[in-house]
């Protein structure tokens, strides 16, 4: 498993958002993170990142503990996050953002073929990589959210809510990006709301209710897309 | 008003301008990227006078300016660095670390403007000017080295923008300070720009410091006066904007070159005061409409 | 938080007996005048010290302008008397008024900003009174400070040939601006500083009027502070403009933070402790100034909460003082 989260708990001073959650992912596998918003599907990304310190538990990328490891050096192992779509640098171009996608040590030499790469991907952004982020439309932001991550070389690429608050148009013109990028055999962790889009990429998934794994699908198990929906919104309305 | 009064009123507010948007312009990036206030950073600007004429004069080691200048500014950048190590990274996990900051760097400048009075003595320092000479413009005569105060200082802040604008170092401060946490994600390592922050501010204070040294006498306080304008111009330009700062600057230094003819030496800093009040209350964002 | 029910708990009454006993017994055990001098002074700059602690550290607001209500108390009391002719004893109270005068125009833009320009803005303004108070010569004596201030009097006893008159009279103004202090600190008035302090938009969102009580705070905090302006100069029989100086606000910083910030009693035993401190580094010249920048520094290091705080904390092992956002 290149990453294993152990029994982490975690949170903001004394608000303890994670309660001992372990989830693990293999190898090219894509694996989705869903649940109610606020029950700790983004703090445990933070976790995973090393934004906050887990207060107990231990997470492991490729067979090595990076529980207390600084972000940077996180990010240097391949492990990239994406940030959410509205946390860019607003006063920056599009280029200049995804050029710090790739300001970790090993990301650095590869920045034009990532740079090539992203275009490919999301031709918009080739024509708007003058343009400051903060005037980017919503679905923009996200392909530069999304871009950012892939510029930093990752061998397991973590998405925070890339379809977040977007037109179905535009959101399925993301869902198709990131069916691409899955299809690299890139290793994935994502988050998002939208059930269609993890059940289109993912092979397993994770249902994250009150800072822990209330149920998660097995590997070559059916999906049932029915019981999946009703169980959501069942617990979502409670 | 004569030709004559007018160019003295834009050379003195010029030269002032160009010294307030030295200091404002470190004050700006500490604020930008930590969101924290350097009230040493007067102190910065004394440092910078004392070292150079230590490193240049004959009372000193008499090295000359060529080499104290640049050695003065090296000594500053690593004071810079000094300076946050002790007096801002210990506090800045702590809640309220702003605030906490504030006295620290209050005390670390009293710290040093008492070691300085120690070490210097009471007696007045100047250094050499580093052009001689005037000449005449406009029938007014013009200190040569105001001239290149006037003419060095954009230099200087195109070099700073250049630096933020086109090196992965500048583009890693610009990230810190627009977004902490994406900065982060993105693999900046946070912990080394601070430090590198407060030695490019330590310098532009050092920079300013030597202009002054020039002009006046060197004395423990004399950071105070150039420290408490570069409040009003960071207030004035929007804290953390660079730009608004710069322009901010000379605006302030005309300002007061101005009041300084109308009002007095004694009242012009009522007049900036109050300018002071009003940009806090009709514009808490500044000219150019930057982040509070 | 301060509790109100802590307002006389058995501990502080007793503190309070042992306070006032040494008080009134150390003149006797005082014989070296130089040592009174300093109690004098110390119990002066515990005034200080200690009302500061209401804005700095209750409320906490970065209110840097205090200094100035301490030497606006000084200057009007000394001016009046000077230029004026007007009796000490009135001075004394015009100092105090006018002190709260000017916290009142100081307070009005700055209870409207946030953090960091609060701080700006009263740092300015007190760096502006000093600059005016230089510049306006013949009227204040300038660089070189006021001189021939008359001492205090009553009838024909001069305070000043009896310096234990003065230091029974500004021990008594100490006794009264704590107990002052106290019971703004432990009213709801207090509580609801710390609340705005502490929890802001709670507190305001359950209807305490945040401009307001700052702005009390201001006043509260003056009133005392220009008394002791105006007591200063009758005692030391010059204003000069040091009252305003970095170097003494260095002095009462280092009171409140290194006794306790929001603890009232820490600033006032630190504000003694450390006059007399610094009086007795006097000769050391610029070295105590860099001494006391230094213990505000390992201070805030070690024991952000001040050494009262520490020790209330030590006691009581209950959560109740210094907390603020600089304890």
């Amino acid at each position: 498993m290149p990453l294993n989260v152990d029994r982490v708990s975690a949170g903001y001073g004394k608000v303890v958002v994670l309660h001992d959650i372990s989830i693990a992912v293999g190898q090219g596998e894509h694996v989705g993170l869903f649940g109610p918003n606020g029950h700790g599907k983004t703090t445990l990304l933070r976790a995973i990142s090393g934004l906050i310190r887990p207060s107990s538990g231990s997470i492991t990328f490729d067979g090595a503990a990076i529980t207390t490891l600084a972000p940077r050096q996180i990010v240097d192992r391949g492990l990239v996050q994406s940030p959410q779509g509205n946390t860019l640098f607003p006063r920056m171009t599009v280029l200049e953002n995804l050029t710090l996608g790739a300001y970790a040590g090993r990301a650095w030499g590869k920045r034009r073929e990532s740079l090539a790469r992203v275009f490919a991907l999301f031709p918009k952004l080739a024509q708007r990589q003058g343009q400051l982020a903060r005037t980017l439309s919503g679905g923009e932001r996200q392909m530069v959210s999304v871009g950012m991550a892939l510029m930093g070389a990752p061998s397991l690429l973590m998405l925070d809510e890339p379809t977040l608050g977007l037109a179905p148009k535009i959101k399925d013109e993301l869902a198709e990006a990131i069916s691409a990028i899955a299809a690299t055999g890139v290793t994935m962790l994502v988050v998002d709301q939208d059930i269609e889009l993890l059940l289109g990429v993912c092979q397993r998934l994770y249902y994250i209710e009150n800072g822990r794994v209330s149920l998660e699908t097995r590997e070559g198990e059916r999906i049932d897309r029915q019981q999946i929906l009703e169980m959501y919104f069942g617990t979502a309305q409670r | 008003m004569s030709v004559d009064t007018l160019v003295a009123i834009l050379v003195s507010g010029f030269v002032a301008g160009s010294l307030y948007a030295l200091m404002a312009s470190g004050l700006s990036l500490v604020w930008g990227t930590l969101r924290m206030f350097n009230f040493a950073h007067g102190t910065l600007l004394m440092l910078g006078a004392y070292a150079a004429w230590y490193f240049s004069d004959s009372k000193g080691l008499d090295l000359g300016l060529s080499v104290g200048i640049p050695a003065a500014l090296i000594l500053l950048a690593l004071g810079g660095i000094l300076l946050y190590a002790l007096l801002v990274r210990p506090f800045i996990a702590r809640p309220g670390a702003d605030l906490v900051v504030i006295i620290t760097t209050l005390a670390g400048a009293s710290f040093l403007q008492n070691a300085a009075q120690e070490g210097f003595g009471p007696r007045y320092k100047q250094l050499d000017r580093v052009v001689k000479g005037q000449v005449e413009v406009l029938n007014t005569a013009i200190g040569l080295q105001e001239l290149l105060i006037i003419i060095l200082t954009p230099i200087v802040l195109l070099l700073l923008a250049l630096f933020l604008k086109r090196t992965k170092l500048g583009l890693a401060i610009r990230a810190v300070e627009q977004n902490h946490d994406s900065a982060l994600l993105a693999g900046v390592n946070v912990g080394r720009i601070y430090p590198l922050i407060f030695a490019v501010s330590a310098v532009l204070a050092a920079l300013a410091g030597i202009m002054l040294g020039g002009l006046f006498f060197i004395t423990p306080v004399m950071g105070s006066d150039p420290l408490l304008r570069a409040f009003i111009v960071v207030v004035f330009g929007g804290l953390g904007s660079l730009p608004g700062t710069i322009v901010g600057a000379y605006v302030i230094g005309i300002i007061e070159a101005i009041a300084v003819f109308v009002v007095g030496l004694y009242w012009a800093p009522v007049v900036l005061f109050i300018v002071l009040i009003l940009v806090m209350i009709l514009r808490p964002t500044g000219l150019m409409g930057g982040k509070v | 938080m301060s509790g109100r029910g802590l307002g006389w708990s058995p501990r502080q009454i007793a503190l309070w007996v042992v306070g006032i006993a040494i008080f009134l017994l150390l003149p006797r055990v005082i014989t070296d005048p130089y040592l009174l001098h300093v109690a004098i002074l110390g119990m002066l700059f515990s005034i200080v010290a200690s009302n500061w602690d209401l804005t700095l550290g209750y409320a906490g607001v970065f209110n840097f302008a205090h200094i100035a209500f301490f030497g606006i108390g000084a200057y009007t009391s000394g001016i009046l008397a000077v230029r004026f002719g007007v009796s000490p004893w009135i001075g004394i109270i015009a100092g105090a008024i006018a002190a709260v005068i000017v916290a009142a125009i100081v307070s009005v833009p700055a209870i409207r900003l946030r953090g960091i320009y609060v701080a700006l803005l009263t740092f300015a303004f007190a760096q502006l009174a000093l600059a005016l108070i230089v510049s306006q010569t013949s009227f204040t004596g300038g660089i070189s400070g006021l001189v021939g201030v008359p001492g205090l009097s009553i009838g024909d006893y001069q305070f000043r040939e009896h310096p234990v008159a003065y230091f029974y009279l500004i021990g008594a103004v100490l006794l009264a601006s704590t107990l002052f202090l106290r019971r703004v600190v432990t009213s709801d008035f207090g509580l609801s500083l710390v609340a705005l302090r502490d929890f802001e938009e709670y507190a305001v969102s359950r209807g305490v009027p945040l401009a307001r009580q700052r702005f009390l705070a201001f006043l509260f905090s003056s009133v005392f502070t220009g008394a002791a302006g105006a007591l200063y100069v009758h005692y030391l029989l010059v204003a000069s403009p040091e009252v305003f100086g970095f170097s003494l606000g260095t002095l009462f910083l280092s009171m409140i933070l290194v006794g306790g910030a929001a603890t009232i009693y820490g600033p006032v035993v630190a504000g003694i402790v450390l006059t007399y401190i610094s009086e007795m580094m006097a000769p050391l010249g610029p070295i105590r100034f860099m001494v006391l920048a230094l213990l505000i520094i390992v201070t805030m290091w070690f024991v952000p909460q001040g050494v009262w705080g520490l020790v209330a904390r030590g006691f009581s092992r209950r959560k109740t003082e210094g907390d603020g956002v600089i304890g």
